[in-house]
């Protein structure tokens, strides 16, 4: 693994490696997740993980760059997340109101 | 001034008529049509009888010119309507013997009880308004569009019972050979703006050459050929029969009394072309005079009384294509009026007899009407007397005109004098088709299978312009004195003579001899029919000659040769052409174009598979994918 060097977090050093790492760990969990569950709640939650999977990666570029464009993005990364939260979330709500779901590959009208 | 708003009013009345027939024919009234169809036409005789007064006093032709149509470099056209003394007299029988028609076909048409009734005015309006503008158009192109609008109009006429497979088929027929002839013309037009850069009559007249050459001659043909498809003359004659599908005012308005002459009225019209082209002119003579006579042989073995009028109006306007083909123009135009009363008044007489027969045509069936449609009977008489050409009846004054003018032109290898012959030999042939149609339908015993027993007389409007036509028949012949006869007295050709010249030979002076023994002759052949057909003294002359009446039946033919030549020859064009261009190519293109469409699309739609997680699986890989090959991309860089 190549190194991407160290990134300062207070008054100490970490290894820019253990953070990518992390954020690489969340985004399988999160997108395995969306493949595997069908509990349409869960791969809500796996997407959200994913997304700050990727948060994670753009604060600590930030950091180890020193440009606040990064820390920015996450805030606007966020509110979108929150944003696609509530509108899947209303979707689902719907859904349930008119049929009894909890297996998305039960909604599979759409094929061709 | 006010003249040029008579001619534009005389133009668009008809068609204004026919304009609030077509919008309106779903909900007008009856009554609204039976005053606006034929009160459009009475008022353009009005207009015409205006112009008529005018072109009496000064005589001058008048080139009212209202506006360009088309201006384009060397190109120009105005819309112009040429009133001199030819258009009037054709005006006068269009709007005058059609007004009489368009009158009787309230009668006539009064068991058409739906909208189908003001349709047909709507036509018959159309059609007044087409045939007008062909004879008055000042240039070429109004020429070409009224030739063409007469041959939509009898199109929608001949097949008005659009529901009986034989009159849609004569209407096609009607159309597509008529459409023959508008080809000629318009070719006729281009190869004239090709030669003289003129569209308007009075500038291509006045740019002829001053002797015969090439392209005159070939001018000359292509108007002949429109000439003969319109008139129905030999050989493009099988239409006109078969027309006779159409409700019989139309055979009497279109197929006797106007459209079938515009040929003839084209004739007069070009003459200063057909002057200069001596081959065109006397082809136009031929033609005549062979359609004459063959139109009266098969006259002889027809058994609709239709059909044989039909014949007997190809044979006169034979007539009329041998006189104007000769340069006697007054003679023929003078015959086209005879004709357009007496035979206008046939048709309608006829139509009154297949009126009171509950449409029964075949006169075999009729017989013993002289006893109960007395009046109809007098008057159908007084017609086929004047068609065989009896004195004092106008056919006689007119015909006699034609074959005197052909019998005393001097000699061009005795080319006139033959033609005066077959004339002859047809005017006797007349005599005894017509006497054949005449003893047969009205005289005798009633046939055992008449359709009616005790026939009614027509009601009031269908009798009125019959008699009408009578009395104009009866008096028509004072129009004109016989050039060889010593008495100054030539109406038609004085009154022609400013537009088309004077005759320009004079008479022998013998011209009483064939004259008595046309007259002699026609009409012994006509009360020799008598003896064939109702006494039956003579043995029938077909037992003689049953070829003969084979070969006159089948109507020596035509059709079946232009089915086998043209018809089937087509078809097979067609069907190859269906198998091998429309199907694979014309409809395989698009057909084609939609199959792969749609197979791909099937194909396409298989990865759609409504679940969710596919989806997603297919987006991960391929941003794995990506993501693969960038790495691969860059390690490799």
């Amino acid at each position: 693994m190549p190194d991407y060097g160290q990134i300062q977090v207070g008054s100490g050093t970490l290894d820019a490696r253990l953070v990518l790492g992390l954020a690489v760990v969340l985004f399988v969990l999160g997108a395995v997740g969306v493949l595997i569950r069908r509990n349409p709640i869960v791969i809500l939650v796996c997407i959200e993980l994913m997304l700050n999977a990727a948060n994670l990666t753009l604060i600590m570029f930030a950091a180890q760059l020193h440009n606040l464009e990064g820390q920015l993005f996450t805030l606007m990364t966020m509110t979108v997340a929150a944003a696609e939260a509530v509108v899947g979330l209303a979707i689902l709500v719907d859904i349930f109101r008119v049929r009894d779901v909890d297996d998305v590959d039960q909604l599979s009208e759409l094929r061709g | 001034m006010a003249l040029q708003a008579v001619a534009l009013a005389l133009l668009l009345l008809p068609a204004a008529g026919a304009l609030i027939l077509a919008l309106s024919a779903l909900s007008i009234s009856r009554r609204v049509v039976r005053l606006l169809g034929p009160g459009v036409v009475w008022l353009g005789f009005l207009c015409t009888l205006v112009l008529f007064v005018d072109s009496l006093q000064s005589g001058g032709p008048h080139d009212f010119s209202y506006w360009t149509w088309i201006r384009s470099g060397a190109f120009s056209l105005p819309a112009n309507l040429l009133v001199d003394r030819l258009s009037v007299f054709m005006c006068l029988v269009v709007t005058g013997v059609g007004g009489l028609i368009v009158t009787y076909a309230v009668g006539y048409m009064d068991h058409e009880n739906d909208a189908s009734y003001a349709r047909f005015f709507c036509y018959m309006d159309l059609f007044i308004f087409s045939m007008l503008l062909l004879v008055l158009a000042g240039n070429f192109v109004f020429l070409i569009m009224g030739w063409a609008m007469v041959g939509l109009s009898s199109y929608l006429l001949i097949g008005f019972y659009y529901w009986r497979y034989s009159a849609v088929a004569a209407a096609r027929k009607a159309f597509v050979m008529n459409v023959v002839g508008d080809i000629a013309l318009v070719l006729a037009a281009f190869a004239i703006f090709a030669q003289y850069h003129q569209t308007t009559y009075a500038g291509v007249f006045g740019a002829l050459p001053r002797a015969d050459d090439p392209w005159v001659e070939v001018i000359g043909f292509l108007l002949l050929v429109g000439g003969i498809a319109k008139s129905a003359q030999l050989p493009l004659h099988t239409w006109l029969p078969d027309a006779m599908e159409g409700p019989t005012p139309v055979s009497a308005l279109i197929h006797a009394a106007t459209m079938v002459t515009a040929g003839v009225y084209l004739i007069g019209r070009m003459h200063p072309i057909f002057d200069l082209a001596f081959w065109a002119h006397s082809t136009a003579a031929l033609i005549g005079a062979v359609t004459a006579l063959v139109a009266a042989t098969i006259g002889i073995v027809q058994t609709d009384i239709k059909r044989v009028l039909a014949y007997s109006t190809m044979s006169q306007i034979g007539y009329m294509f041998l006189g104007v083909g000769l340069g006697a123009y007054a003679a023929g135009f003078y015959h086209l009026l005879a004709h357009a009363f007496f035979k206008a008044l046939l048709f309608l007489g006829a139509g009154n007899v297949i009126h009171a027969m509950n449409d029964e045509q075949d006169m075999r069936r009729y017989g013993g009407l002289w006893k109960q449609l007395r009046p109809t009977s007098i008057c159908f008489l007084i017609g086929s007397l004047a068609l065989v050409g009896i004195f004092p009846l106008v056919g006689f004054f007119s015909k006699e005109l034609i074959l005197g003018d052909a019998f005393s032109k001097p000699d061009q290898g005795g080319f006139p004098q033959v033609m005066w012959a077959v004339g002859f030999l047809t005017a006797v042939l007349t005599g005894f088709y017509t006497g054949r149609m005449w003893w047969i339908a009205f005289w005798g015993e009633p046939a055992r299978d008449r359709p009616v027993e005790h026939p009614h007389e027509a009601p009031p409007v269908m009798l009125v312009p019959v008699v009408i036509l009578t009395v104009l028949t009866c008096i028509g012949g004072a129009l004109q004195v016989n050039a060889g006869f010593d008495i100054p007295w030539r109406q038609v050709e004085d009154f022609l003579s400013p537009v088309v010249g004077p005759l320009p030979w004079s008479p022998r002076g013998l011209e009483w001899i064939p004259t008595a023994a046309t007259l002699l002759l026609g009409g012994v052949a006509f009360l020799a029919a008598y003896n064939f057909y109702v006494s039956r003294v003579w043995r029938p002359w077909s037992a003689a000659v049953p070829w003969l009446q084979r070969l006159l039946e089948r109507k020596y033919y035509f059709d079946e040769i232009y089915d086998a030549v043209f018809v089937r020859t087509m078809d097979g064009v067609a069907n190859v052409g269906d198998r091998f261009l429309e199907e694979p190519v014309i409809d395989g293109a698009p057909t084609g174009v939609a199959a792969v469409a749609e197979a791909g699309a099937g194909t396409l739609s298989l990865t759609q598979s409504g679940y969710f997680r596919t989806y997603v699986l297919v987006f991960v890989g391929g941003a794995l994918l990506g993501l693969a090959v960038i790495l691969l991309a860059r390690t490799a860089g």
